[in-house]
């Protein structure tokens, strides 16, 4: 798959990917957009994780801003330090989209939304499809292209199938 | 003497799999839904060997209720994917003694509890 071709004719992506894909395809869709400004929404790694897994793996860091919503979950951090936003929690819906809401108006070239799968597990499906519903209809009104996660878990496949009617095309990395 | 065990998660699955496979192994198992049910059952008396904590849970962060569980050998059990240096970080109590990253294969859960109580 050609992620940057995708994102050419397709603002928003739902990536479904099995959880034996998922770690090597977050690198590969990383090293593919190296070099843009990146949002980088993290609801499963902390942001110095992701950093070291990147820097591991050849990834510029310097063009990401991260949301991290877990290091705020197991230690003390600040709200915010450079190229970071702390969340309380991937369940802080609320706080999650004001976070995210800012960075969109700022244009960012991509914003990775990694992933839906997480916030299942703090949250029920109809709150995190009014949020993911919300969230696409923001980008929309930017310049900001998004990729949004989503492991393909079977207790999920309801939510995945109802953020699927929100973006603009759905790409199930299993078939 | 049996050895006990308490595994703390809010996910049913993780505590009903992990209880099994422990009890089948010969441990006695308790189970807690979060870290502030933990702290609750240990404030009632419970005294396990070994606690096999969730990371991020819902109620209480889980570095809040640490320090009060005082003497308790606790592992991390982490879906979270941490830095090597945030990892030596949350090892650093002295009752924190394993970090066990999710998903984990059951025989190597059960190799290292057996390995931290016997």
């Amino acid at each position: 798959m050609d992620i940057k071709k995708e994102l050419s004719t397709n603002q928003t992506i739902l990536l479904i990917m099995s959880s034996t894909e998922y770690n090597g395809e977050i690198i590969d869709i990383m090293k593919k957009l190296s070099g843009k400004n990146i949002a980088y929404v993290t609801l499963n790694k902390t942001k110095d994780s992701l950093v070291e897994l990147f820097k591991k793996n050849k990834i510029k860091t310097e063009n990401i801003v991260f949301v991290d919503a877990i290091s705020k979950t197991i230690k003390s951090v600040p709200s915010e330090s450079e190229g970071v936003y702390y969340v309380s929690s991937p369940g802080a819906l609320t706080e999650l989209s004001l976070v995210v809401s800012k960075f969109i108006r700022h244009n960012f070239d991509y914003l990775i939304f990694d992933s839906l799968t997480n916030l299942l597990v703090y949250e029920s499906k109809a709150p995190v499809g009014k949020f993911v519903a919300s969230l696409v209809n923001k980008i929309k009104e930017s310049k900001t292209k998004a990729i949004f996660y989503a492991l393909s878990v079977k207790e999920q496949e309801a939510l995945i199938k109802e953020s699927g009617m929100f973006v603009d095309k759905v790409i199930d990395m299993e078939k | 003497m049996t050895k006990k065990i308490m595994v703390v998660d809010d996910e049913p699955d993780i505590r009903s799999t992990v209880k099994t496979v422990l009890e089948k192994s010969g441990y006695t198992v308790v189970v807690a839904t979060s870290a502030d049910d933990c702290l609750k059952k240990i404030n009632s008396g419970e005294k396990p060997d070994l606690i096999l904590m969730d990371i991020m849970m819902p109620g209480t962060p889980v570095r809040e209720i640490i320090p009060k569980l005082g003497k308790f050998k606790i592992a991390y059990l982490s879906v979270v994917r941490t830095s090597e240096a945030e990892r030596e970080d949350l090892m650093k109590s002295k009752n924190i003694v394993d970090f066990i990253q999710k998903p984990f294969d059951i025989n190597e859960l059960i190799k290292r509890v057996k390995k931290l109580v016997g």
